[in-house]
């Protein structure tokens, strides 16, 4: 569990830190000791075990430092530039800043970075990297543009992955973002472009990063005070090529959008982020930690006197300035507990340490339909679901592996596998995640849809009929059962796609009107024709009734794009037929008045088609009609509640009979007319003929 | 822009033969394709499906199976008991050996590419090792009662399977003796008692084989246990596929108006009709005169023609087959043709991959399948061999195309691969050599005057290169440099043929399949956003407007398939079609399969 310390102030010598903050805290080749650069002209060297100065240097009157002092890990010999362009070389030993070492450079610098194991690297404000050395060897040598006009670099970090150094810095040009990754040992530099989703409006305020053997995770705080996480693969698919990256969303709503002062946001561990800011625009700024694999709120400690939004994070100390002073919280991470989880260990809390009440808990994943279970076997393993997504999340963000598409087989297999071992076990974002990733087929994984129709998760099942191109009749049909008899209540709850439904009961009450004006014929078919029956003198009666049975769509729209996922899947008919006889009566009458109902909407216009994105074809329509009624008809025949879609079928029928008659006797005449036509088109064998070009 | 009267002939009877089996070459992405009548053709899928290359058919040859091997190698197998291989760079056959199996059915190389296999209608299965230079007969195996109609590798190598009538065989390579016989069922649901023959087999890595069969069933065995696993009856129909040639079997003769058509066994030769009256865009003018057939002349013995040519004074006309050159000349009385064979023609003039006459009739030009190219002075009835220019030394590609200048100065020649090769006649020596492009070279034509040659390539681009300054031409640099129209580009058929119009040296005529086009280089080039085909005459716009959006490409659509269209004379073009429904007519009808009604 992690815990924030009693704070301790560093000094009480009041930092000449402008509005703008301290320059830097920097680490020292000694653990404990911390280089403090402040705004002006000073460089102080603090032991924090101590909690006082070892030491302090200082410009000239008129030069201002201009780049945080770092240490040289390699000599213990301590690096500052000032003016932009003067580089002082100096170390402990040395009094005077202006007598030590000094090297004039040809280009401004942005900042000097040094971890513990390698060289220092020199940022210069265009864009280019310098090794220390190498600039030493030749101060004045030429330095490079590397970034644009007007963009400028907001932040940048050095690491060290398996011995290769790695910087990573991030630009702003007009509101965009740019992040460039510099391998440092082959000299790749790549360029990513941050694309900042739909909020475009929103600035990022501050960034941190961590890395792991892939991926540097680049977090931001954005002005709208949520964190969002960029997965930044350390070697680059192609470097040649400008690439996009996109943001997720880390955590919602840790800070306050509109805060006057600044936040900042800097990663602790792999699980951890402390983020400095006020969580409501009035309250006071806070120093909270979250853990953001379980995106919960571990601690936070308010600091009334304010901050400079500016925060550092070495070792097991956070510094900030609060109020005019340097303050230093110490941060721990206890391996956590079960039962500490469960709240029987006692934790020694600090008097000045609570948790803010006002913070929610994000721990309960979002909507899963599955109801809150509250033992602790649950929780695991909802929590060890939640980690399989994020790490799949992790993987889809890098798709270039030759052997993605087995990677994904095996991921499915292996998740299936132990969802049929452990029945509570249902991984369901995840594996909706993998199905839409195109790669995924029946075949494959079998177990998949049988596992949804267990699990009746009709989304699911929705999303596999339209990836899948290679589903069984019979899996088809149980879908199919599903579709039908689940309840409205519980539809009401599921998310299913409904891009392949138009929102048909705007239009119905229209039509009805235009129908009740006009009597147009649909496409020949008009549904209050009574010329030839006589065998429904029930619907002679009330031919309105009629209209407005057939009118309204007989089932909900969650289940109307449900059903047309179905339409969508391909089929053989020798297969379904024995399937479909299966379904309940008053289950195919339900989907045969959705289908006559269909119908009618098609019949609506000219082209014989339905509104909306995705919608079914009128083939589509028909044959399921006449494989239903193929496999059903001395069931549905017996049904008296049946009856009146039969005559209206049996009308369908016969207006359609007479309508193909009609267009058989006008296609002759066409023939003929066409036949006039090629004669005269028609130059034979061999013609001359006349052309000019334009 | 121009006016002209076309003949618009249709009446080119022209059947392409159907397609027997095809063999993909992953490395090259190439396609072969063997045909009914013998031919093997093929096409290159990364340059725009362009057919390459191709092999003439033999009447005595059915090719039934085709297969790359290591190296890019090409054999063929067919029901004369042959195997064969292609040389794919001097485009003949390199040998052909008897399997002594009878009729050969089906053939497979292993999936190292370094063994044969082949399926007799002895029922023997025949293994052959691939040596660089020929292949070697090594063993037989276990001799089966009915003919091998599908043979398939293991992927590992060490096992096959064989479709045969009624059954499968599992193969041991090693020892060669067959260790499962799986019986297949011949009736499949009552449908069929007749022989069920295995068409096709598949051999999975797993051990899985998978066959289908002439009662319309696939279905899965296990080749370990020799037990069947699944079957699905599926419906099964014909595919028939139709590809009109690329190739040039169209020559016509400008000054007598005729033209030769080239058919597999045969060729036709035609006169234009004509016409005295005139009229507007689009009119169909009455003839005074019809189309005559002249002459139909039968080739003897069973090769099929590689090509032929009439000459432009219409008194010559040669054809080759793979081992003879013939050479006519026709006399011409009045209405009657008399045709004599020009008699003793020299030995090298054997084979023939291309033959073009000089524009004077004065000279023949032949591509031989050695590489080299022949040029023969010919007067009055008899001919002299003037020179031979042999292919560059180390190189045996053989030239498939070639045009020469009006004035019979300058002499170009395209192979396959490598650069457009252009020589001095008079002096008789390479001129110079047009750098190698990435595509292959689908037409080409030298202009009168300028001698600039105008070189067409299978993406579609279209060079010109100026044979006296050896360079490309400004015009041409300028098209490079701001490029085609992307709907140009996009065009999915090459362009067949280039040609020229004597009174105006800017303008290029060029057709392919489905266009034909006039380029005026004086007028500006199309950028992406103009309109690049107008299919409305300019009626009610002004000639401002006219002028300003008037661009070098002007292009007609009327004609297609358009097989070949050159001009005759200033105001006259000749454009032969071959109506696409003409030929559906003579396929077989498609199979209709009723729906519902269960």
């Amino acid at each position: 569990m992690a815990a924030l310390e009693e704070e301790f102030t560093l000094s009480s010598v009041v930092l000449s830190a402008g509005p703008e903050g301290l320059l830097g805290v920097e680490q020292s080749d000694k653990t404990d000791q911390f280089l403090v650069t402040d705004s002006g002209r000073t460089v102080i060297l603090y032991k924090v075990s101590d909690q006082k100065p070892l030491g302090s240097w200082s410009v000239k009157q008129g030069q201002i430092i201009t780049c945080p002092a770092v240490c040289n890990f390699q000599t213990g010999e301590y690096v500052v530039v000032h003016d932009n362009k003067v580089l002082r070389i100096w170390n402990n030993e040395d009094v005077n800043l202006d007598k030590v070492f000094k090297a004039t450079l040809s280009a401004e610098v942005y900042r000097i970075l040094s971890v513990q194991g390698t060289e220092p690297l020199v940022l210069f404000k265009e864009g280019a990297v310098r090794g220390l050395e190498a600039l030493l060897a030749d101060p004045q040598q030429k330095i490079e543009t590397v970034i644009s006009d007007e963009e400028v670099i907001k932040w940048t970090k050095f690491f060290v992955v398996f011995r290769h150094p790695v910087l990573i810095f991030i630009t702003e040009k007009h509101g965009n973002y740019f992040a460039y990754v510099q391998m440092f040992n082959s000299r790749i530099l790549t360029k990513y472009t941050l694309l900042l989703g739909q909020d475009e409006n929103s600035v990022i305020k501050s960034f941190t990063a961590s890395v792991d053997r892939k991926f540097i995770s680049l977090m931001s705080l954005s002005s709208d005070g949520c964190i969002y996480e960029t997965l930044i693969p350390i070697r680059p698919a192609d470097p040649e090529k400008n690439q996009s990256l996109v943001k997720s969303l880390l955590l919602k709503a840790v800070v306050s959008g509109n805060a006057r002062n600044g936040v900042a946001l800097t990663a602790l561990d792999q699980d951890h982020v402390a983020v400095l800011g006020s969580p409501l625009a009035a309250s006071k700024e806070c120093l909270s930690v979250w853990n953001i694999k379980f995106q919960t709120l571990q601690t936070s400690k308010e600091l009334p006197q304010g901050t400079s939004g500016q925060l550092w994070y070495y070792g097991e100390h956070l510094f900030m300035l609060h109020g005019k002073s340097l303050t230093v919280i110490p941060y721990k991470c206890e391996v956590s507990s079960l039962a500490g989880a469960l709240g029987k260990l006692k934790h020694s809390q600090d008097p000045g340490t609570h948790v803010v009440s006002h913070f929610v808990n994000w721990e309960t994943p979002q909507g899963c339909g599955l109801g809150f279970q509250n033992s602790e076997q649950s929780r695991r393993i909802k929590d060890s679901e939640k980690h399989i997504e994020v790490e799949v999340r992790k993987f889809l963000a890098l798709k270039q592996t030759p052997d993605f598409h087995t990677v994904i087989g095996d991921t499915v297999t292996g998740l299936l596998e132990r969802c049929k071992a452990e029945p509570s076990f249902y991984p369901r974002n995840c594996l909706m995640q993998l199905i839409q990733t195109h790669v995924l087929s029946y075949s494959l994984c079998p177990d998949l849809m049988e596992i949804a129709l267990k699990k009746k998760d009709v989304q699911l099942l929705q999303l596999c009929l339209q990836q899948f191109p290679d589903i069984p009749e019979s899996v088809t049909c149980a879908c199919l059962k599903i579709f039908l008899s689940i309840g409205d209540d519980s539809l009401q709850e599921t998310d299913v796609n409904m891009e392949s439904v138009f929102d048909y009961s705007i239009n119905s009450v229209h039509d009805e009107k235009m129908e009740e004006q006009t009597e147009i014929l649909q496409n020949g078919f008009n549904p209050e024709e009574d010329k030839c029956n006589n065998c429904d003198q029930e619907l002679n009666k009330k031919p309105q009734d009629e209209t407005k049975e057939s009118t309204s769509c007989p089932v909900v729209q969650k289940r109307a794009a449900l059903l047309n996922a179905i339409l969508h899947s391909a089929y053989s008919e020798t297969f379904l037929l024995p399937h479909l006889k299966d379904i309940p009566a008053q289950h195919i009458t339900l989907f045969l008045k959705y289908l006559y109902f269909l119908y009618l909407k098609c019949s609506e216009n000219a082209t014989m088609t339905l509104p909306g994105i995705h919608p079914p074809t009128l083939n589509q329509i028909m044959d399921w009609i006449c494989l239903l009624l193929d496999a059903n008809f001395t069931v549905v025949v017996m049904m008296p509640e049946a009856k009146r879609l039969l005559i209206n079928l049996y009308k369908l029928v016969k207006s359609q009979i007479s309508v193909y008659s009609e267009l058989n006797k006008i296609e002759v005449s066409f023939r003929e007319l066409q036949k006039l036509n090629q004669e005269k088109n028609n130059r034979g064998l061999y013609s001359i003929e006349v052309l000019e070009l334009f | 822009m121009g006016e002209f009267k076309v003949h618009r002939v249709r009446f080119f009877n022209y059947v392409p033969s159907g397609i027997r089996c095809v063999a993909y070459n992953n490395q090259s992405n190439r396609l072969a394709v063997s045909r009914t009548d013998g031919t093997v053709e093929i096409y290159n899928l990364s340059a725009n499906y362009f057919q390459e290359k191709f092999f003439p058919g033999h009447e005595s040859r059915a090719t039934e199976a085709l297969c790359w091997a290591e190296g890019q190698r090409l054999f063929s197998a067919g029901l004369n008991g042959e195997i064969m291989e292609y040389d794919l760079q001097a485009l003949n056959i390199k040998y052909a050996m008897d399997a002594f199996g009878g009729p050969i059915w089906s053939m497979a190389a292993s999936p190292s590419g370094s063994q044969l296999l082949v399926g007799c209608e002895d029922g023997s299965v025949k293994l052959f090792q691939i040596t660089p230079d020929k292949i070697q007969f090594e063993r037989n195996f276990d001799r089966q009662k009915s003919r091998i109609l599908s043979l398939s590798w293991h992927p590992s190598g060490t096992h096959i399977a064989a479709g045969s009538i009624d059954y499968i065989s599992v193969f041991d390579v090693k020892s060669g003796s067959a260790v499962h016989k799986m019986i297949v069922d011949r009736q499949y649901m009552g449908v069929s008692k007749r022989k069920c023959i295995v068409w096709g087999v598949a051999f999975l890595s797993d051990g899985t084989i998978i066959s289908v069969d002439s009662a319309g069933k696939v279905q899965f065995w296990d080749s370990a246990t020799g037990t069947l696993v699944k079957s699905h009856l599926i419906a099964n129909a014909d595919v028939q596929s139709i590809a009109v040639a690329d190739r040039c079997l169209i020559s016509c003769s400008k000054k007598r108006q005729l033209l030769l058509f080239q058919f597999a066994h045969h060729l036709e030769l035609w006169r234009l009709g004509s016409t005295v009256a005139t009229g507007k865009n689009g009119d169909t003018l009455p003839l005074s005169k019809n189309a005559d057939h002249l002459l139909h002349l039968k080739t003897k013995g069973p090769e099929n023609i590689i090509c032929s040519c009439i000459s432009p004074c219409g008194s010559w006309i040669a054809y080759s087959t793979v081992s003879r050159f013939f050479l006519y000349r026709l006399n011409y009385e009045h209405d009657n043709i008399s045709l004599k064979r020009v008699s003793k023609m020299p030995a090298f003039l054997r084979s023939a991959l291309q033959i073009l006459f000089s524009e004077d009739s004065t000279k023949l030009f032949v591509a031989s399948n050695q590489g080299a190219l022949h040029i023969v002075q010919l007067s009055g009835g008899s001919f002299k061999h003037l020179h031979a220019f042999q292919p560059q030394s180390g190189t045996v590609e053989a030239m498939c195309l070639l045009a020469v200048s009006p004035d019979g100065n300058w002499l170009a020649a395209s192979g396959t691969s490598a650069g457009v090769h252009v020589y001095n006649v008079k002096q008789l020596k390479l001129h110079c050599t047009v750098p190698a492009y990435n595509f292959p070279v689908t037409a080409m034509a030298i202009a009168p005057n300028t001698n600039n040659l105008v070189i067409a390539h299978s993406d579609q681009q279209v060079f010109e290169y100026s044979i006296p300054d050896k360079q490309y031409t400004d015009w041409s640099r300028t098209v490079q440099k701001q490029g085609f129209h992307h709907l140009w580009l996009q065009r999915d058929t090459p362009i067949t043929h280039i040609s020229f119009h004597p009174k105006r040296p800017m303008h290029i005529l060029l057709h392919d399949a489905y266009m034909f086009c006039i380029i005026d280089k004086s007028l500006p080039l199309p950028n992406d956003k103009t309109l690049l085909y107008n299919p409305f005459p300019p009626t009610n716009e002004s000639d401002v407007i006219r002028r300003r959006t008037a661009h070098a490409f002007k292009i007609s659509k009327i004609y297609k398939p358009l097989l070949f269209m050159d001009l005759l004379d200033e105001r006259t073009l000749v454009a032969v079609e071959r109506p696409l429904d003409d030929i559906i007519a003579q396929l077989p009808p498609p199979i209709k399969k009723k729906k519902f009604g269960t």
